[in-house]
């Protein structure tokens, strides 16, 4: 019955109580609308990440990554792709040359990274045919043919047709130089990346760095994210002297962020029920001193302190969850309509966006993982809110209040 | 006979320390079970006082109240809500109803503080909405009920838990003539039936005239302590 009368003395004050529940509802779908791009925002990066930059996992030869020195470099490599192949969950994997150097032209130079890559295979594995936005890309039977990003083209002052000489060192360390002819200018989301990185191809790379059946890293794209344990696990067991990478590691920072946007997600949340509980505690406090006499005559009749705080804490916890979900329904609503429609921000930072590798169109994905946390702060939010009424509630001496 | 209430030099004084009011002087009080008493006297001579002191809603300064073989001034204040719950009964001037429960909800609230199965709860209701004529108002909320109708609920309140003790403080107060009448001839049937003891505050003189025993309070004490016949019609039903 204390369940009872806590949920119909909430409405003994409708507009009131209406005005709080409103109150944490629209504090919910701010906080969840937050956290669902949060949501939208990591998950559209990690699959950039995955998808288009680093893949599941990678392969090195363990010094490699140390100096990106062109001798380290993976030994057998047709033998041993059609053996990764073999293990399956394997969508496609991508062969490269790497060779760290410097791009120069008539108006400036730069430092890149030149990876040597097989068209086909890059296509599947990073999609790097669909980040093309100006030329054809390579063009089979074509020798020396490069792909460079925007940002890079702008700084160098090239376009597609350009000449530009590459000077890197080989695999015996002689300092070797090329002519390359740009074949494309591709874009990413991620401006940083699109300045360091050219794509030239593997065969071309090989010759000059004295490569034979050999490559510098194997990046592999998964059928699914479930299988990257396994797909690690199996190739760790069976290639114990190479350096397996999954995309964690190799981007660790992709990582970090997931972690700290979710816990900032969450302090959010915490900011806004800690800024309506305030609400609740006067709501709250109001319905208490209200019924003064009505409590000094339940604590007449025989209610005990704990039941009297239950009762408090109950009107408190109902208040507080009666707004929650309305405050979920219309979260839901509005994240599902920019989710089908996005929510694009170029105009006003879109540079800024691409700056720190993000898209400047955001799908924001209701946050169900998170939920039930979400549920949790709301609760103790009551919690914590009815504790200053229950005690207002106990303190009452009951002959003073029925006096009132 | 049986003692219900003992008390021995009860004294309540308010504002000791600024402007000192003796509520109670020294009083001394003696019920048996069953007796159906009227504490009058004017206004200010300490009858609300007196019931709160037996009702354990307030402590005495000195002095002792034994109810029913319990020393009440020597219970903590936790002690003294359960004492309450299972031993008093109380009607308000003013019914004190809970306004968002029905008229069977609050009469089942203080046997649902008791730990009453719920089996031994629908029967008591059932009885006492039967002795109260309120059959048909079960499920009313008070907002609906008249003022005689809330009174009538809130002295079925009082006896859910069967209690020693019914204290009704000036219960007629707020009531016209023949609600005021209808409530009286409700106690007074279940004084006998249940044969629980009745202690009103009461400037009624209905009220007075139902009484078996009349005290008279002026300034804090007893000055008379009568017994008399009841003279009002017998009660039916």
């Amino acid at each position: 019955m204390i369940i009872q009368m806590a949920w119909r003395n909430i409405w003994r004050n409708k507009v009131r109580s209406i005005v709080i529940m409103a109150s944490i509802a629209l504090g919910l779908v701010a906080g969840l609308f937050i956290l669902g791009l949060y949501e939208g925002i990591l998950k559209s990066r990690l699959k950039t990440v995955i998808e288009e930059e680093v893949s599941h996992l990678q392969i090195h030869n363990p010094s490699f990554k140390m100096d990106y020195e062109a001798v380290y470099s993976i030994n057998q490599v047709n033998d041993l792709t059609q053996k990764i192949f073999s293990l399956g969950n394997i969508k496609a994997l991508s062969v490269r040359s790497i060779a760290q150097g410097m791009l120069a032209t008539s108006t400036g130079s730069s430092g890149v990274q030149i990876n040597g890559v097989y068209p086909d295979h890059e296509n599947q594995v990073s999609q790097l045919n669909k980040k093309i936005k100006e030329g054809d890309g390579f063009t089979a039977g074509k020798r020396n043919q490069i792909l460079i990003g925007r940002k890079l083209a702008d700084k160098v002052k090239l376009s597609v047709g350009n000449k530009l000489v590459l000077t890197f060192t080989d695999k015996e360390f002689t300092i070797v130089s090329a002519a390359f002819r740009v074949a494309g200018i591709y874009q990413t989301d991620n401006a940083p990346l699109d300045e360091r990185n050219v794509y030239v191809q593997a065969d071309d790379l090989n010759r000059l760095l004295v490569l034979e059946d050999e490559c510098h890293e194997i990046a592999i794209l998964l059928d699914n994210d479930q299988a990257l344990d396994t797909v690690e696990q199996q190739l760790k067991a069976a290639y114990p002297d190479l350096l397996i990478e999954n995309w964690k590691q190799v981007s660790p920072e992709t990582q970090l962020m997931i972690e700290t946007t979710d816990t900032y997600s969450i302090i959010f949340i915490v900011i806004i029920m800690l800024a309506l509980m305030f609400g609740i505690i006067n709501t709250m406090l109001m319905a208490v001193l209200e019924r003064t006499r009505e409590i000094g005559m339940l604590v007449a009749l025989g209610m005990n302190k704990l039941r009297l705080f239950v009762l408090v804490l109950w009107e408190t916890i109902l208040l507080t969850l009666a707004g929650a979900p309305f405050g979920f329904l219309v979260a839901w609503m509005i994240i599902r309509y920019y989710g089908k429609t996005g929510i694009d921000i170029s105009s006003f930072a879109g540079e800024a966006m691409s700056g720190f590798g993000f898209s400047s169109l955001f799908y924001p994905e209701f946050p169900w993982t998170k939920l039930l946390t979400v549920l949790y702060i709301v609760c103790c939010t009551a919690l914590v809110a009815s504790l200053f009424p229950s005690y207002k509630a106990l303190r009452l001496v009951p002959v003073e209040a029925m006096r009132q | 006979m049986d003692t219900i209430i003992d008390a021995h030099h009860i004294t309540k004084t308010y504002n000791p320390k600024t402007i000192p009011v003796v509520a109670v002087n020294d009083v001394h009080l003696h019920l048996e079970r069953g007796e159906f008493t009227a504490l009058v006297g004017p206004s200010g001579s300490g009858k609300t006082t007196l019931l709160n002191l037996i009702g354990g809603l307030d402590k005495p300064d000195t002095g002792n109240i034994i109810i029913h073989g319990t020393d009440i001034t020597k219970l903590s204040a936790n002690q003294l809500i359960d004492f309450r719950l299972r031993n008093i009964g109380f009607v308000f001037q003013a019914f004190n109803l809970i306004p968002v429960l029905s008229a069977r909800e609050n009469v089942e609230l203080i046997m649902q503080l008791q730990g009453v199965s719920r089996n031994e709860i629908n029967q008591r209701v059932q009885v006492l909405f039967r002795q109260i004529g309120m059959e048909d108002k079960i499920n009313t909320r008070p907002s609906q009920l008249s003022g005689g109708q809330q009174q009538r609920v809130a002295v079925a309140r009082a006896l859910a838990s069967r209690p020693q003790v019914v204290l009704a403080d000036e219960p007629t107060a707020n009531l016209d003539s023949k609600s005021a009448g209808n409530l009286l001839d409700i106690m007074a049937k279940l004084n006998q039936e249940e044969n629980m003891t009745f202690i009103f505050s009461t400037h009624d003189q209905r009220v007075i005239e139902r009484a078996r025993r009349v005290i008279t309070l002026v300034d804090g004490k007893i000055v008379t302590d009568t017994a008399q016949v009841d003279t009002s019609p017998a009660v039916h039903g």
